[in-house]
């Protein structure tokens, strides 16, 4: 991730737009991005201070490239490389005993006025042979532990320009979320993992379902409703890239720059093009619940129609995601809930939470091996092996009368 | 709202929560404001900070609710080895112990930290010492080794090791508070004026922590902030101005001036720079009047033109920093001082390591170890180094030994900069008078901002003298 100082945004009246590099109106950029990693990947043994110069002297005489553009390609390119580090110190005791033999004779004059004066050079040559290493390299050394003079070691780098720019792209956004008081998420899809991405992040939820059956969280932290903070727009940054892989949902963000006189409003949405670092991750938790949903397919079975993941049940900050609904013609739904793959943990944790929800109409189908932990606790139940069909679900609607 | 929910009192990620209360009650038990509805987890959320006033309005008017119990821990100290009191020191511990609450303001150089170190073995209690910068957290950390003789903890600078004491600084205080928050009886705010700068308030308002104790020499900030002091800290319990103290427990000073040419080259160019710079902000006054600094600072990021004109600036900059005839100076000085421990500031890191390597004499950079730095402060205490260089690492209570020789080869023009910087040569050692060389170039902003600092108050009882 970027730091605060790489940040670039556009004021726009109510709105802030972060830097996008854009295929459309920043061609250019992609033939940049390819010298730069480049200059990376030819920069073995040069100082970290040497290839930053490169990178800023590459993007000097390009008329839209600012030098804050510049610093934020160098760090994205830093965070995938590997710099000589100082060994143990190695670079203080350097210091430590130069330092020393030079002492006596400070201090080290460049033109002698009395005696015993001692000449800058002589006191350096001095040093080195005592050291038995060339001046020169002595002070390769001496500050070898401060990151600007760290020569690069190895450099992973990105596959492409366009995924440096693409990863750029993100980052800016990212930077300009530091500044967050608030995020809104509207979502049709996927909202098991929004928010679970929300949750890895360290955000709290505010669930409210919409109108059409989609969702708006309202996410931010517990300090919040207490004044005005953007403590949590870290924790915001950090749930973008998840959220990038999900799909059909907007994103707004309500962000108080420094030194700005009033809030902007950020906006992101699933087609803007920016691509998530993460994979998207898989449709269906296991094999089980992708061929229930394949079995059932499309059409309606008796009047029931299968979704998957649509419904969000909520209770304080303790969220459930049923993994299908089914909706009847006549308005009923009813939640299923499919517990196959199993650790001890993992069912320690599903039970919790239905008994959390057990008000809730969840029909729940289990793997056979379970049978004994949910037999006497949950009336509405299936039992499958391997694999659970259709025809049974559509049958244990029927016994539990629902 | 939930009536069934037990009734409790906790502590949350820095607030407090409290769950089980209707809001008739609050309004009965609570001054209005203090509490806010939280529909996110059904229960009323403060900040931590209300704990002391909250846990016994609670006690006092309600049976049922089950109070928080804070991680305290009582603190024994092996042993105390603390100097005797100056009088202003013990007026000033005197003045804290009343509330227990509250800023001591004190300059730099009269036994601050002796003041929280007696408070802290008086009370002994868990406590976070919270300081500017890693530098100065380590210094706390050696103070207590010293004082109290407890190797205390340390939260920042990669490490995150709590203890009962442990020491941290700002930023580590602020991020980690949520989690720390109610671990710590006694927060000591060092150099207490970084506290009201945004964020950082929330390492105040998210702990629970009754006693509280800050302590600065420049408690007023540019911002006004500094009333936020009352509401995080508690009200200015003792203050001591530079001028009680003068003569007193700090040296007389004298502060010399030697103005510095620059080669022709090095004019030729600062003066080309800066007509540039004018023309620029010429053209830009004919359509924005008011164009100024900021303005430009803020168009720098959209506009080749400004961002050009930035590039001038920082050029001048580091004209002004780095003159050839600086260093030359600087050995010229040396001479002078030979045989007596000399501190020099610069105005930059790449400068400071460039008199480094010139002069071959230490240099304390923020990147610095524990140790290294140890080396060089005590080094430099007992005569194997004769000099050490540092940029702005050394501006604010950095613990030095008593040097009655400083220069200053750059730096910026603020006020409060200028009077740390006074503040660490100032110490009282014997009758002789510490003197502070300013080295500026000549016919440039640095000298301008020279002449602006001398009008400051920590200079109007000090000599100048030109060389």
């Amino acid at each position: 991730m970027l730091t605060r100082e790489h940040g670039i945004a556009v004021y726009d009246g109510a709105f802030a737009h972060p830097d996008r590099l854009t295929r459309h109106q920043h061609q250019h950029y992609t033939a940049l991005a390819e010298m730069m990693l480049e200059i990376y990947r030819a920069g073995q043994g040069k100082l970290r201070r040497e290839l930053h110069r490169s990178i800023h002297s590459l993007l000097e005489p390009v008329p839209d490239a600012l030098p804050r553009r510049a610093d934020a390609f160098c760090k994205l390119l830093d965070d995938t490389s590997e710099y000589q580090q100082d060994k143990a110190g190695a670079a203080a005791k350097l210091r430590r005993r130069v330092y020393r033999l030079a002492a006596p004779h400070h201090p080290l004059v460049q033109s002698k006025f009395e005696l015993h004066d001692s000449l800058e050079p002589e006191i350096k040559q001095q040093i080195s042979a005592e050291l038995g290493e060339p001046w020169e390299s002595i002070t390769q050394r001496f500050f070898i532990d401060i990151p600007d003079f760290q020569p690069l070691k190895s450099f992973d780098g990105y596959a492409s320009g366009v995924e440096l720019l693409g990863r750029y792209n993100v980052a800016q956004t990212q930077v300009a979320l530091y500044d967050a008081l608030m995020m809104s998420v509207w979502a049709h899809d996927d909202l098991k993992t929004i928010l679970r991405y929300a949750k890895l992040a360290g955000l709290m939820h505010i669930i409210t379902r919409c109108e059409d059956g989609s969702y708006r969280f309202d996410f931010d932290g517990p300090a919040s409703m207490l004044s005005h903070t953007t403590r949590y727009g870290i924790a915001m940054a950090r749930f973008i890239p998840g959220l990038l892989s999900c799909r059909q949902w907007r994103m707004q963000a309500k962000i108080r720059p420094k030194k700005w006189r009033r809030d902007l409003i950020v906006e992101l949405d699933s087609n803007s093009g920016l691509k998530s670092p993460v994979a998207a991750s898989a449709e269906f938790d296991s094999n089980v619940e992708a061929e229930f949903f394949s079995d059932w397919g499309p059409a309606q079975r008796e009047g029931w129609q299968l979704e998957r993941e649509s419904r969000v049940l909520h209770q304080g900050q303790k969220v459930f995601v049923p993994d299908f609904t089914l909706i009847h013609v006549d308005g009923r739904q009813i939640l299923l809930e499919v517990i196959g793959y199993w650790t001890p943990e993992y069912l320690k944790q599903k039970l919790a939470v239905l008994s959390t929800f057990q008000s809730h109409k969840i029909l729940l189908a289990v793997d056979k091996t379970l049978q004994e932990h949910f037999k006497e606790l949950f009336p509405n139940v299936i039992f499958f092996k391997k694999r659970l069909k259709a025809a049974e679900v559509v049958e244990l609607i029927h016994r539990a009368s629902l | 709202m939930d009536q069934t929910r037990a009734s409790e009192l906790l502590f949350d990620q820095g607030t407090l929560v409290l769950s089980g209360w209707n809001a008739k009650a609050i309004e009965r038990v609570f001054p209005a404001g203090w509490w806010s509805w939280d529909s996110r987890i059904l229960a009323w959320r403060t900040y931590a900070s209300r704990y002391t006033e909250v846990q016994e309005l609670i006690s006092q008017r309600s049976i049922g609710t089950t109070l928080l119990r804070p991680h305290w821990q009582k603190v024994l100290w092996s042993s105390i080895s603390l100097p005797d009191l100056r009088e202003e020191q013990s007026e000033a511990i005197n003045a804290w112990q009343q509330s227990k609450r509250g800023v001591v303001v004190m300059p730099t150089g009269t036994g601050k930290t002796e003041v929280a170190l007696r408070i802290m073995a008086n009370e002994a209690v868990s406590t976070l010492v919270v300081a500017p910068i890693r530098d100065l957290m380590y210094q706390w950390h050696r103070r207590i080794q010293m004082s109290l003789n407890y190797d205390a903890g340390i939260l920042g600078d990669g490490v995150n090791n709590v203890k009962a004491v442990t020491v941290t600084t700002y930023e580590s205080a602020c991020i980690h508070m949520p989690t720390l928050g109610d671990r710590f009886q006694l927060l000591v705010f060092d150099e207490c004026h970084h506290l009201p700068g945004g964020m950082r308030q929330d390492s105040a308002r998210m702990s629970i922590a009754p006693y509280r104790l800050g302590l600065t020499a420049t408690p007023d900030r540019s911002d006004g902030n500094h009333r936020l002091y009352v509401d995080l800290i508690g009200e200015t319990v003792y203050r001591l101005s530079v001028k009680d103290v003068a003569g007193k427990s700090l040296a007389p000073y004298e502060v010399i001036r030697i103005p510095v040419h620059l080669t022709p080259q090095e004019q030729a160019r600062y003066d080309h720079l800066g007509k540039q710079l004018s023309e620029f902000v010429y053209q830009r006054r004919q359509n924005v009047p008011q164009y100024d600094w900021q303005t430009l600072c803020s168009e720098a990021n959209q506009d080749p033109a400004a961002r050009q004109a930035l590039l001038w600036f920082r050029s001048r900059q580091a004209i002004e920093d780095r003159a050839t005839e600086k260093l030359r100076i600087l050995e010229d000085l040396f001479r002078l001082h030979v045989g007596s421990p000399v501190l020099v500031f610069a105005g930059s890191n790449a400068m400071a390591r460039e008199v480094s390597l010139r002069f071959l004499i230490p240099c304390l950079l923020s990147h610095c170890g524990k140790r290294e730095r140890q080396d060089y402060l005590d080094g430099l205490r007992d005569g194997t180094y004769p000099a050490l260089i540092a940029n702005q690492v050394l501006d604010e209570g950095v613990d030095i030994p008593a040097v009655k020789v400083a220069i200053v080869i750059g730096g910026k023009s603020s006020t409060r900069q200028a009077q740390q910087r006074l503040g660490r040569i100032l110490r009282k050692q014997g009758e002789e008078i510490a003197v502070l060389y300013e080295v500026v170039c000549r016919d440039t902003n640095e000298e301008l901002a020279s002449r602006k600092r001398r009008r400051n108050d920590a200079y109007t009882r000090t000599r100048h003298r030109r060389l």
